[in-house]
């Protein structure tokens, strides 16, 4: 699978030009066209009593955002690639979705969430609402840690924590297109204490030899693909063990596959892959399952 | 008999604003809301001229440009670019596309939004008279 064509949804706020330059070495795979969408929230400019619809509000909002992708778009146009534009007045995911089906993107890039635990708990976050409904990549970009810098290249040095699902094996799939891009691939599988068949020292040797003979075997195959990849195995947590693996590696973003649960499920359990990718310090690239 | 002029411009209100010059001076207006039905609207509706923007959904004016231009059957259809993009960038877009597709000539006319009507006019009457 090649990344041609990526879909940049800003606010401005949380997702600026230096997200977007970091993101640029995936030319090198072939990456030549980048649509902007800019989505007004409908409450911004919607009818207030005594004062009707705003009108003005909506023409200066758009007058904006219609400047700042002049702007990126110049720099863009310069470097020889292809970009297009949507400024709309309307709810975010719905306005993505639309936006996906008229340009056909191979990959989303999405701030953070913005919703609060409350709000997430009722109505799902902006992230889960998407890698339900959609069918390609999403990154959930962010600035990490309190400085907000912007890491200059995220496929640096990637982690990619698999489940062995299929929608890790589309992650998989996706990231052996990118040798000339990603630096070092941190590849780690984290063996939950459930699946420890008993506390003894042998079984649980048994399993981590297991784990780690699968993950050799993907780590060939990445370097087969001209990438080099390193193997970990870690006990525990998984949502813990990742978030520790990302540090210890310097990971420059956490690659995961989406969670097959079904939606009530999600909603009230969470999910590995939403709560790192709402919560944590990292960039997150999140593949939905292939099935 | 009146001529016929492609409006491709993404934003309405340009749209609006161009349409109302054009009838306004005689000519015949045609719209396009992006590059790709701009190609599909100049091959089925033969214009005279073709007023395009830059950045649009669906196909950008740049690409569309080259399209035309590179095309023996419209390499001679009249092109006035109108856009916000600065002409600084879209020469060296296309200088950039050159290496791998080579060159192409220059915009006779590149307009930078906003223009006043009279210069659009004057811009027309250059072209198609």
């Amino acid at each position: 699978m090649e990344i041609k064509k990526l879909l940049f949804v800003t606010k401005f706020e949380e997702l600026c030009y230096d997200a977007l330059n970091s993101l640029l070495s995936l030319r090198q795979a072939n990456l030549d066209h980048v649509v902007f969408l800019n989505v007004i929230e409908r409450d911004k400019v919607a009818m207030k009593r005594g004062s009707g619809y705003l009108k003005e509000e909506e023409v200066k909002l758009k007058e904006t955002a219609n400047i700042r992708f002049i702007d990126w778009a110049e720099n863009l146009f310069e470097l020889g690639m292809e970009v297009g534009a949507y400024i709309e007045v309307s709810s975010l995911i719905s306005e993505i979705l639309r936006v996906i089906e008229k340009e056909k993107p191979d990959l989303v890039v999405i701030g953070r969430s913005h919703k609060g635990t409350l709000e997430q708990l009722y109505s799902r976050s902006d992230i889960t609402d998407l890698t339900r409904r959609v069918k390609i990549p999403i990154l959930v970009f962010k600035h990490m840690l309190e400085d907000k810098v912007v890491p200059e290249e995220i496929f640096r040095r990637p982690l990619l924590a698999t489940s062995w699902s299929s929608s890790s094996e589309a992650a998989v799939n996706c990231l052996k297109g990118l040798s000339g891009v990603i630096g070092q691939l941190h590849v780690m599988h984290v063996v939950s204490e459930k699946d420890l068949k008993s506390s003894d020292t042998h079984e649980v040797q048994k399993v981590r030899k297991y784990e780690r003979k699968r993950l050799d075997d993907l780590c060939d195959a990445f370097e087969e693909a001209g990438i080099d990849a390193r193997p970990h195995v870690y006990v525990g947590d998984p949502e813990k063990e990742i978030l520790k693996a990302a540090k210890e590696y310097q990971a420059s973003m956490v690659i995961l596959g989406t969670s097959e649960r079904n939606a009530m499920l999600e909603r009230w359990m969470g999910s590995i892959s939403r709560n790192i990718a709402d919560k944590s310090v990292y960039p997150c690239l999140l593949f939905p399952s292939e099935k | 008999m009146s001529k016929k002029v492609l409006v491709v411009d993404d934003d309405p209100d340009v749209r609006s604003f161009v349409v109302t010059v054009l009838e306004e001076n005689g000519y015949i207006p045609l719209v396009a809301h992006d590059g790709v039905e701009g190609l599909e609207k100049i091959q089925a509706d033969q214009p005279d001229l073709v007023i395009l923007d830059v950045l649009m959904p669906r196909g950008s004016g740049i690409r569309l440009y080259r399209h035309l231009k590179t095309d023996e059957a419209l390499k001679d259809l009249p092109v006035i670019m109108f856009t916000g993009i600065a002409l600084r960038s879209f020469l060296k877009s296309q200088k950039a596309l050159e290496e791998f597709n080579g060159e192409v000539p220059k915009p006779d006319i590149y307009l930078e939004k906003p223009v006043e009507p009279e210069e659009l006019v004057r811009a027309i009457e250059t072209k198609i008279g």
